[in-house]
């Protein structure tokens, strides 16, 4: 008994050592050697038959024109699994990085980004924004910017088409209450 | 998200220990996960194995064809699902994606042997067709001690022929095959210890 085998029984001792020569064997075809390691374990029929395999068991490919085709019918299946992955990003939530809330409603330059006026894209979280509108947040924060005001300005004044802009409107009439 | 697998090389000369990536198709994987074009690359390297295990399995040429197909097509549409579970137990160089094509593999050999078993008449083109393409009994009477070998393992019960094949014809590490199987490590060794006995005896025999 050599290492590794300890608290095993005779079975699993027996297949540790098969497993072992062929270790040895199968790294020595890949090595291109023409000889088996020389060992006297295990038994000489294990070894006879594990070295038949080894050398008369074919590796197999199938035929060019099958190789191909099923290239070009995944090639096909790719571009379909990018449209779709295309057609989904448009769906999902844009990931928000700043959060101060002037970076958040200003552009580097200080500008506000986007015109209020001739801006009608429908209310989802836009990346110059910075992080969604918290209404009531943005509201009573004493740290609201000028363009922050401007725009929560130019929400309550457009027409009533979004729960956004309804609940801006309410939040603004609870105010001036 | 693929997980990290990482394990730990004590290369001492190198100035101490250091962090290997442990599966060998890790950036194929990736790369195919982020561009499905770029799938091909795992096809390719893998186009052989997947079609030699399929036609051990079927023995008919067809069929295989059909089941390596399937499984490529399932391994792409299901590879953004693909997890690398690679351990420092399975060695450098162990593929937990090779592990994973050829569980995809295995259920699309059951499939077809499912179908044949629903449909066992052969298909008209097959009964049109002068000869198969491939047989391997055939070529290997040729030499007989490789046709010998083969029906030795062809006549092996389930798992033990499957595990003889994905160790010596793919060349898998004990711990893939026990992957492939959804065994342990220790019931694949002692299969393949078994399935061996079985070969030589047969083999035994015939040379008699």
């Amino acid at each position: 008994v050599t290492d590794g085998f300890a608290g095993r029984d005779g079975h699993e001792v027996d297949a540790l050592v098969t497993d072992r020569y062929l270790e040895a064997l199968l790294a020595a075809h890949a090595r291109g050697a023409d000889r088996s390691p020389a060992t006297t374990e295990p038994s000489p029929l294990i070894r006879l038959a594990a070295d038949r395999l080894a050398r008369d068991l074919p590796r197999l490919h199938p035929s060019f024109l099958f190789e191909e085709a099923l290239a070009a019918r995944l090639a096909e299946v790719a571009a379909r699994l990018r449209l779709l992955a295309a057609a989904g990003a448009e769906g999902l939530v844009v990931p928000l990085t700043s959060r101060a809330p002037d970076a958040a409603l200003t552009g580097v330059d200080g500008a506000p980004t986007g015109d209020p006026a001739t801006d009608d894209r429908p209310d989802v979280a836009r990346p110059g924004l910075g992080r969604p509108l918290l209404i009531g947040g943005a509201l009573t924060s004493a740290a609201l910017s000028l363009a922050g005001a401007a725009y929560v300005a130019w929400r309550r004044n457009r027409p009533p088409d979004s729960a956004m802009v309804r609940a801006a409107r309410a939040v603004a009439r609870t105010r001036s209450a | 998200m693929a997980r990290p697998a990482l394990r730990k090389v004590d290369r001492p000369e190198e100035g101490g220990p250091r962090l290997a990536h442990l599966d060998r198709d890790r950036r194929l994987v990736e790369a195919a996960q982020a561009d499905p074009a770029r799938f091909e690359a795992l096809y390719r390297k893998y186009l052989a194995q997947v079609y030699s295990y399929a036609f051990y399995e079927l023995r008919d040429h067809h069929e295989a064809e059909d089941a390596t197909e399937r499984t490529f097509l399932a391994a792409l549409t299901g590879l953004g699902r693909f997890e690398e579970r690679a351990r420092p137990a399975d060695g450098e160089g162990a593929s937990t994606f090779r592990v994973w094509l050829f569980q995809i593999a295995r259920n699309a050999v059951a499939e077809r042997r499912r179908r044949r078993r629903r449909r066992p008449e052969a298909p008209l083109e097959a009964a049109a067709s002068v000869a198969a393409p491939l047989d391997l009994e055939a070529d290997a009477t040729l030499r007989d001690e490789a046709g010998a070998a083969l029906r030795a393992v062809a006549r092996l019960p389930g798992d033990r022929r499957r595990a003889l094949i994905l160790r010596f014809v793919d060349e898998m590490s004990t711990a893939e095959i026990a992957g492939v199987l959804g065994r342990s490590e220790g019931a694949v060794r002692v299969l393949i210890h078994r399935a061996l006995r079985s070969v030589a005896r047969d083999l035994d025999d015939a040379s008699r």
